[in-house]
């Protein structure tokens, strides 16, 4: 019978119910739906790196490894597998597309997985080429691809359609912030066929029979200019082993600071952070809801609690009765908010979902972290325990004791009142201040609904209008290029400078350095056209001056203004002492900066990367020194795809904002009016009329509305401050708050606040005067 | 002229399929500055004739006219000017807004009121003055019910209606409470209407209405009504 009770009575009180419901759904929806996030993305790319023998180091020469280089690799103890490797940026022929063009020589490290077609073969004559970029861009098996490779064409069938770990995140370079398969894929071709095509370029400029094996050999040494290879290492003892193998220092990079691991490994941290706000705001807010609600729930039921107890039910029977409610608000509400999370996961972590754009991979299996178990079951056991306590609290004395209605605490004077302003208050403003103070509880709880639902939209559209200001600084404030070319790597420098020059343009380059033992990238840079500009922190232009370095935001801590910092470039164990000069925001990676006229000071070896030019790329004259050409509109365009996913969150956060704020003011708006519904009707007996009494109700709501929007507005802020910090650090972002988000924001929360205010305003119509005055209070 | 006048009056109330005639073709016209008792077994009717001649709620048919204002087909705002300028209320749980103080449960009439008095000339009337500050839970029942009686009062109404008064008290206190409401009534000119089911208390009444199963039994005018001190309790 008390459980057909059960049902009657979560019935007569549904609102309270769907509510707890509903945040305990949300709470945990998002909870799981964040934390699967990431660790779908950790166990399905981990699945992937392993399945394609992504390398665990990259070892970079400009000279080339040979074949006894590689030999000398393979031997040293620790080190599992290795191969050369060749990776290179070519454009595809009458198109304004590129590719990354791959070869693993041994074809044991940094393979691929064949989709569709041929299986790999050493020996074919044609490529593999990426599904994604396959399938943007209409090519299938057996279609010919042709290249631009040294200026001249290479072409092959394509033979198979793939997917490779080294391009799980296929980006051109680290300036493209996410995949675009209409302008960017990979392919892979094998040893044997870039082997042919070196022979090829090779014959142009020498009789056939001049050719010898080792002018060829000497030519795939210089193709092979990495080295990738499985390994437990450390980075330090790997370095020290290759140098001691090979007789000189190389460029070792780890894979964890490889671009596709890096990436991964940021979205898997990004994935952590937000399922530690979000979620524990949620729960946060639901389990404070449960609390007070069910506290509400108990004192209503205390004379049934009491008659239960009169009738000879034990205390531990009705224990259980009323705990039940708890486990079964923590069972629906768990059950919904796996149903949530799986959606949510899947929106985000699924080839079709907003991720689907970003990682290019062949299983997308959602997987639940191990440690939410305990949490949903913890969740809902501290659900029945807040049950259990709001009802013992009840029990406690004799049946008679438990019969007596519930007594409310006695009203004691405000601090407010000592004010001499306080006697001139309207009285209804006097009535809901002690009503606030009364009901602290309830009134927090409001609080925290409405900085909650601020904070979330704050944060959402405050991280909108940072990337729309990042957006704009990049295009209209640093990149104000019109081509960005791409040069082949280890281009002669006078070659590379003269054809900046013949196209006007500013150019870069961009190598590694060892800083205090951290890979750092050294950008050095001539730009006097000003078409790639350097800013500082207050985003303000800056002409760099030759008397120094500049460091990166996130290097900032490493040496104040005037200090002196030293480094090392890889491959070389001369090391450098300069002075910094500034601080500059660098959008891309971790840098030190210089002018060239700096570096040619310090007698420092480079080679030029890109150049910055305002020559449309069709105009740009065919060059073997250069690898690609980039649009600068085709880079902005890639950012249009980020934006989306941006998007897609922040109405995601603007919906949970709303549903948080209508879920928890309408539940606590309902219980207050119910614990006020006799004052309520005491005031329309005494012929208040019902319009007066709304605007009563609807006051209190907004005071705790502004309240709640001047604390979540700074808090907000601080949020997406952090949140800026811990998601974005490495694009060195600037906080930009537009004031159409400031005023969609409390616009929004007034919003909700009113019309739930006036959804529970409203209810004053039709009470019942007679019934409401009829029992002692 | 009566200053209450009720002609057919039904009220049915209607739960699903069940419908219960609260109060059956009832005629009645109370005269002005009268105390009037209106008795009756608990379902009889009585406390549906208060809350309808007390603007709470309409009658399913008939009319009733107060000073000469048909109050039986007025809107909910309308209702509330009625209530707010022509009756006052007393119920037997005093109904005290718990975060006013005594004065400000008296005060607060004066926002509604045109004719209101000043809350503390109502206080000093009710002998609470000294307590004017104090919140109603800070009050015995007979104090929270005197501050009932001055909020009822300030408001200046023709007619001070009275559900159970002294239902939740003391018979001490109940006593003092009745005195206090019959010299305030007396003091101020007013018509007073009391439900109860106490029959000592209808023999201190001018009229003595006697109510049952939705109709009027009798109504009886007492030559001599007695003092409360008179009430044997």
């Amino acid at each position: 019978m008390l459980f057909r009770k059960l049902f009657r009575t979560a019935w007569g009180y549904r609102s309270q119910f769907i509510s707890m419901i509903l945040m305990i759904a949300l709470g945990m929806g998002i909870f799981l739906g964040f934390n699967m996030e990431w660790a779908t993305i950790d166990y399905d790319t981990f699945q992937f790196f392993d399945n394609t023998h992504y390398a665990d180091y990259r070892l970079y020469t400009q000279e080339g490894f040979t074949e006894e280089d590689l030999e000398k690799i393979v031997s040293i103890d620790g080190v599992q597998e290795a191969t050369r490797f060749l990776s290179v940026n070519l454009d595809v022929a009458d198109s304004s597309r590129s590719l990354a063009l791959d070869v693993s020589e041994d074809f044991n490290v940094s393979t691929f997985l064949v989709m569709e077609g041929q299986d790999y073969d050493e020996n074919a004559d044609g490529f593999w080429l990426s599904d994604k970029f396959a399938k943007t861009n209409g090519y299938a098996v057996g279609d010919t691809l042709t290249l631009i490779f040294q200026g001249s064409e290479i072409s092959g069938p394509v033979l198979g359609l793939i997917k490779a770990g080294e391009h799980m995140i296929c980006v051109a370079d680290s300036n493209q912030l996410m995949p675009d398969y209409t302008t960017f894929g990979f392919a892979y071709m094998s040893p044997e066929k870039l082997r042919m095509i070196l022979k090829e370029t090779l014959l142009k400029e020498i009789p056939e029979e001049y050719l010898t094996d080792e002018m060829l050999q000497e030519a795939q040494t210089k193709a092979y200019a990495q080295v990738h290879l499985l390994s437990d290492m450390g980075k330090e003892d790997l370095e020290e082993a290759v140098g001691e193998a090979l007789g000189k220092t190389l460029m070792v990079v780890p894979k964890e600071e490889h671009v596709v691991y890096q990436e991964s490994r940021g979205e898997s941290e990004e994935g952590k952070t937000m399922g530690s706000i979000l979620p524990v705001l949620f729960l946060a807010i639901a389990i404070l809801t449960m609390v007070t609600t069910m506290h509400r729930i108990a004192t209503k039921e205390k004379l049934q609690i009491g008659t239960l107890k009169a009738l000879g039910f034990k205390n531990r029977r009705i224990l259980r009765h009323y705990t039940s409610y708890g486990l079964m608000i923590g069972l629906i509400g768990s059950g919904l908010g796996v149903l949530i999370g799986f959606w949510l996961n899947h929106f985000i972590m699924s080839e079709d979902g907003s991720m689907g754009t970003y990682f290019d991979m062949p299983d997308w299996t959602p997987v639940i972290p191990k440690f939410c178990y305990p949490v949903m079951i913890g969740t809902i056991l501290l659900l029945t325990l807040i049950s259990y306590i709001s009802v013992r609290k009840q029990l406690l004395g004799s049946a008679a004791d438990a019969l007596r209605p519930y007594t409310p605490r006695k009203m004691r004077s405000i601090f407010l009142e000592k004010l001499p302003l306080w006697d001139r208050l309207h009285f209804g403003t006097k009535w809901n201040l002690r009503d606030l103070s009364r009901h602290k509880s309830r009134s927090l709880m409001t609080l925290i609904g409405v900085a909650g639902c601020m904070i979330l939209l704050v944060g959402g559209l405050g991280m909108r209008d940072t990337m729309d200001g990042f957006l704009d600084l990049l295009d209209h404030d640093i990149a104000l290029y019109t081509t960005k070319i791409n040069l082949v790597e280890g281009t002669d420098p006078a070659e590379a400078k003269a054809l900046a020059e013949e196209l006007n343009g500013d150019w870069e380059s961009l190598s590694g350095i060892s800083l205090g033992g951290d890979t750092i990238t050294l950008d050095i840079l001539h730009n006097p056209g000003q078409l790639y500009r350097l800013i500082d922190e207050d985003n303000q232009q800056i002409d760099p001056s030759d008397e120094g370095v500049y460091l990166c935001l996130r290097l900032k801590d490493r040496a104040k203004i005037g200090d002196t910092i030293t480094f090392s470039p890889y491959g070389s164990d001369d090391t450098y002492t300069v002075k910094v000069i500034g601080y500059n925001r660098s959008i891309m990676t971790e840098s030190v900066t210089m002018t060239d006229a700096l570096a040619d000071q310090l007698g420092l070896d480079y080679s030029l990367t890109s150049i910055y030019t305002s020559t449309p790329a069709s105009d740009i004259p065919t060059s073997d020194l250069i690898a690609g050409k980039q649009d600068k509109s085709q880079l902005m365009d890639t950012f249009d795809s980020f934006t989306e996913i941006m998007d897609t969150m922040v109405l995601l956060l603007i919906v949970a904002a709303v549903i948080l704020g209508i879920v928890v003011l309408y539940n606590l708006g309902i219980m207050g009016y119910v614990e006020r519904s006799r004052e309520l009707a005491t005031l329309k007996v005494l012929g208040f009329r019902s319009p007066l009494i709304a605007r009563l109700l609807i006051s209190q709501n907004l005071w705790l509305t502004i309240v709640g929007v001047a604390i979540g507005l700074p808090a907000g802020v601080g949020v997406l401050k952090w949140l800026l910090t811990a998601l974005a650090s490495e694009y060195e972002l600037d906080l930009m708050l537009g004031p159409l988000t400031y005023s969609v924001s409390i616009l929004l929360t007034f919003g909700v606040s009113l019309l739930v205010g006036w959804m529970v305003a409203r209810k004053n119509r039709h009470i019942d005067m007679v019934e409401a005055l009829k029992t002692e209070d | 002229m009566p200053i209450v006048q009720f002609d057919h009056v039904s009220k049915v109330y209607t739960a699903g399929d069940h419908m219960l005639k609260a109060l059956d073709q009832v005629d009645l016209s109370l005269e002005e500055g009268k105390f009037v008792v209106i008795l009756g077994p608990s379902g009889a009717g009585k406390s549906t004739l208060l809350n309808l001649l007390g603007g709470l709620d309409t009658p399913t048919e008939g009319t009733i006219t107060v000073s000469g204002k048909d109050i039986s087909k007025l809107s909910d705002n309308e209702l509330a000017d009625y209530r707010a300028a022509t009756v006052g209320f007393v119920f037997q749980f005093y109904n005290l807004i718990p975060t006013l103080t005594v004065h400000e449960n008296i005060q607060l009439v004066s926002e509604i009121a045109p004719n209101a008095f000043p809350a503390d000339e109502m206080l000093e009337k009710v002998g609470l003055l000294d307590h004017r500050n104090n919140f109603p839970s800070e009050l015995s029942g007979g104090e929270q019910q005197r501050v009932s009686i001055a909020r009822a009062l300030c408001k200046n109404p023709k007619i001070l209606l009275c559900d159970e008064p002294t239902g939740a008290l003391d018979s001490e206190t109940g006593v003092m409470v009745l005195k206090l409401l019959l010299d305030m009534a007396k003091d101020y000119q007013k018509t007073i209407v009391v439900v109860t089911h106490n029959q000592n208390i209808a023999r201190m009444a001018d009229v003595v209405i006697r109510v049952k199963n939705g109709k009027i039994r009798s109504v009886e005018e007492q030559a001599a009504p007695l003092s409360a001190d008179e009430v044997d309790w």
